[in-house]
């Protein structure tokens, strides 16, 4: 797949789609097209995350796994967000294990690389970093909501 | 007819009033004397008046002292007022019983005492017309206060004196008696100049064949009421008062009063328009029977704003001063275009730390005060006009029988009832019922199914009342009484995009929106649910949900909070589902339900993909004890949600929204 291809995908997602035609292809220029297929792990919790994704189809879980507990789903990326975002966060430790629960395509970039690429294209930087920030406040956020467990049942008047 | 001029009543024939009353059919109730205080009380004749005798209040003093002379009425107003007549602290309301799968709710019967009420002043004449409104504001009133207060009649006295407590002359609703009263004393020395100002009260004047008051007399009478109203000058300029307080909601002086305010409710108690009641319900040890009656309540009990879970929408002091105060001087005016004080003072004398209403307002909302942002659109001057309710008027209880009974999760089931009650058949999507088991607390349910022959009702188990509900058994009864509130707008959307979002049980009542919409297709744009949930086993509707999913012209997606590692749908919140959306939300009308703090977030994702905030309709939660706006526990500002809502606009509502302690 060239960097058409991939600049026409990203054309199509939420997380570049704003970016400039430009940028979209120097970006595309450091990306390459994954087919995940169902059930696999793109990243583990605790370890070395080398990666930064764009799901374009498919679904990729968020998940922990509470001390004894079995693995519970915090959140789920679908086509448009990103995975994997600690690529770009040295020292580059994964926060959670993400598992393609459907199977999936993604547009990957390397970490090493796209930070190289991004500490000498400022405006490139500015734009993916502005993506990047919206993309982890949006999960805190989530998170945030989800701890306040909204729809659980309490006790009530009647 | 009405007896035009003024006559006059020598003091020793008073009792020929109390006799002529009496021969009218009526007990009187008037001011006596009891335990060192003027209370009111049935009277048998004038020499239990407190004759001779004057109060004299402050903030938080309230003292008899004797005068020199043997006048009646000098001592302004008593501690507690007429309400306790036309709006009693404790009625009953219904009695039911179960027999068999039967049940049989009837409402207790009206049969009000013909009462005359003898020294009624001014202000506590505007102060049962003010009562009056709130309890007929709604295309439902309440049937026991209307029945008692056209029952009563009324005889007023005009203030010959004053005390410091009082500020009518600011609320615009004395000394002078312009209006309310069936027959007017003002009293002198030697008597009482009298005035009839209605039919019944000229029946009563005519039968005391009284001489023409004395021009003399008649100019004594309009001096005295004239300095009293000079001697109270206007202590609270309310010019412009309901604006100032609105826009100091998020005054200092909230927290600052708070910390004196011991939240005892004497206040409201005391207060002569406040309204606020409970329905306590009361069970037979078998269960078999059960009452309810409508019992006095205050918005200072920490249990006021209470709503499901720990939910609590006022759950600081500070929250329900604000409140109070906000009612009385501001809020009441946009329900029912007027003031909700009549400056009798009684709040200042009878509150146990001395807080001065007149002193806060002063502090909080002076004259000249800036003005900032108006918090929600204004009504219009004679009050906002009530929710029209469902084209039939809702006969008071209905049995309706289950047909069947079907667990959507494993705490949450839809009852399917059937009746042929033309009211509840004509009941509209948004829409709710109270529904009643006897002995039970009566819940609001919300309606999640319009059918030709019945209704359906999705209910969770949270609690005895609910319980009870989600364990009949088909061929049980069920009374209902509704349709209640307004529901959702849907002719608003018409020609537009529609977007529904979902979260919890907060779909039943989007249910029947989702199917009128549907019913009627072609009419809409493109139709998309967004449904959320806490775990993949609380969604509701499961089967209907995703053969909606199955059709071309509906997106649907769903999302949940939390999953284990078996669920391959989307895990999170709901507005994940369509925070990145690329429809145009100007072309959307949008339509929520669920949590309040989830509602906020849609709302603020909504507005930031473009949907009009008066194309954004919610249901609000709020504790919705009596369903018809005359209980005042879901009042949210300027709203009662029962009767106002619970569907509102986003604009309609304006930052009263989400504002915490409102």
């Amino acid at each position: 797949m060239d960097t058409r291809d991939v600049t026409a995908i990203l054309d199509g997602t939420w997380f570049t789609a704003e970016l400039s035609s430009e940028a979209r292809g120097r970006l595309a220029a450091l990306g390459r097209l994954a087919i995940i297929p169902e059930g696999t792990s793109v990243v583990r919790e605790g370890e070395p995350c080398t990666a930064l994704g764009v799901v374009v189809t498919g679904r990729i879980a968020l998940r922990l796994r509470p001390p004894g507990g079995r693995d519970r789903t915090i959140l789920t990326v679908d086509p448009g967000d990103v995975f994997g975002w600690s690529a770009l966060l040295p020292p580059s430790i994964a926060t959670s294990t993400g598992v393609a629960v459907l199977p999936t395509t993604a547009v990957m970039f390397d970490g090493d690389p796209l930070r190289r690429a991004l500490e000498i294209d400022c405006d490139l930087a500015a734009a993916i970093y502005r993506r990047l920030l919206v993309s982890v406040a949006r999960r805190l956020v989530a998170t945030r909501t989800q701890l306040l467990d909204l729809y659980r049942a309490g006790d009530e008047p009647w | 007819m009405v007896t035009p001029a003024s006559t006059f009543l020598p003091r020793a024939e008073l009792d020929r009033l109390f006799g002529a009353l009496a021969a009218d059919g009526r007990h009187v109730i008037g001011p006596t004397v009891a335990e060192g205080a003027v209370v009111y009380d049935e009277l048998t004749s004038f020499g239990e008046l407190p004759i001779g005798r004057a109060a004299e209040t402050a903030a938080g003093s309230y003292r008899l002292r004797p005068t020199r002379k043997d006048r009646a009425f000098d001592f302004n107003v008593g501690v507690t007022s007429w309400k306790r007549f036309t709006h009693p602290p404790i009625i009953p309301l219904t009695r039911g019983r179960r027999e068999g799968t039967q049940v049989v709710v009837e409402p207790a019967e009206l049969n009000p005492p013909r009462l005359a009420f003898v020294g009624v002043r001014a202000c506590e004449l505007a102060a049962l017309q003010i009562q009056d409104r709130a309890m007929r504001a709604g295309p439902l009133g309440d049937v026991d206060h209307v029945a008692r207060g056209d029952a009563a009649l009324v005889v007023a006295v005009e203030c010959a004196t004053v005390t410091s407590t009082c500020f009518c002359t600011s609320m615009s609703t004395g000394p002078e008696v312009t209006g309310g009263a069936d027959i007017v004393l003002s009293e002198l020395d030697e008597g009482f100049v009298v005035r009839a100002a209605t039919d019944a009260g000229a029946a009563i004047v005519d039968r005391l064949d009284l001489r023409p008051a004395d021009p003399l007399e008649t100019d004594r009478a309009a001096a005295s009421v004239a300095a009293v109203r000079a001697a109270i000058g206007d202590p609270v300029p309310a010019e412009g008062l309901p604006e100032r307080l609105r826009a100091a909601l998020d005054h200092p002086r909230w927290a600052e009063v708070a910390d004196r305010c011991l939240a005892c409710a004497n206040c409201t108690l005391v207060c002569p328009t406040c309204f606020c009641t409970s329905v306590a319900v009361a069970s037979d040890l078998d269960g078999v029977e059960g009452t309810t009656e409508r019992t006095w309540d205050s918005c200072f009990s920490l249990g006021f704003g209470r709503v499901a879970g720990e939910g609590n929408f006022r759950p600081k002091v500070r929250d329900r001063y604000r409140q109070w105060l906000t009612h009385k001087f501001s809020t009441w005016w946009d329900q029912f275009g007027s003031t909700g004080c009549v400056g009798c003072g009684r709040c200042i004398a009878w509150c146990p730390v001395g807080i001065d209403v007149r002193e806060e307002l002063m502090a909080i909302a002076p004259p000249g005060a800036p003005q900032g942002p108006i918090p929600w659109p204004l009504s219009p001057a004679e009050g906002r006009a009530p929710a029209p309710l469902a084209t039939v008027a809702p006969a008071a209880h209905v049995a309706a029988t289950l047909r069947s009974i079907r667990f959507e999760t494993a705490d949450t089931a839809t009852l399917q009832l059937h009746t042929s009650d033309a009211a509840l058949l004509g009941a509209r999507p948004g829409q709710f019922v109270m529904a009643e088991l006897p002995g039970f607390a009566i819940p609001p349910i919300s309606i999640s199914r319009i059918r030709p022959d019945g209704l359906d009702l999705t209910i969770r188990s949270v609690g005895p009342a609910t319980a009870a509900l989600t364990s009949l058994t088909n061929g049980a009864e069920v009374s209902l009484r509704g349709p209640l509130g307004r529901g959702w707008p849907i002719e608003a959307a018409v020609g537009r995009d529609v977007v529904i979002i979902a979260g919890g049980i907060g779909l039943a009542p989007l249910r029947p929106l989702i199917e009128a919409v549907l019913a009627d297709r072609p009419r809409f744009g493109a139709v998309r649910l967004y449904l959320g949930a806490r775990t993949p086993g609380d969604r509701l509707f499961v089967a209907e949900m995703n053969a909606l999913a199955g059709r071309a012209d509906v997106e649907v997606a769903e999302i949940v909070d939390r999953a284990g590692p078996e669920w391959l749908g989307r895990v999170g919140i709901v507005t994940q589902l369509f925070d990145q959306a690329r429809w145009i939300g100007s072309r959307a009308t949008a339509f929520m339900c669920g949590p309040e703090r989830m509602m906020q977030a849609t709302a603020a994702t909504l507005e930031r993909n473009g949907v009009a905030p008066d194309a954004t309709w919610l249901t609000l939660e709020r504790n919705m004890a009596c369903g018809v706006g005359t209980c005042g526990h879901c009042q949210l500002g300027p709203f009662f949600v029962c009767r106002d809502g619970p569907v509102f606009s986003l604009a309609e509502l304006g930052s009263a929204f989400g504002r915490e302690g409102l």
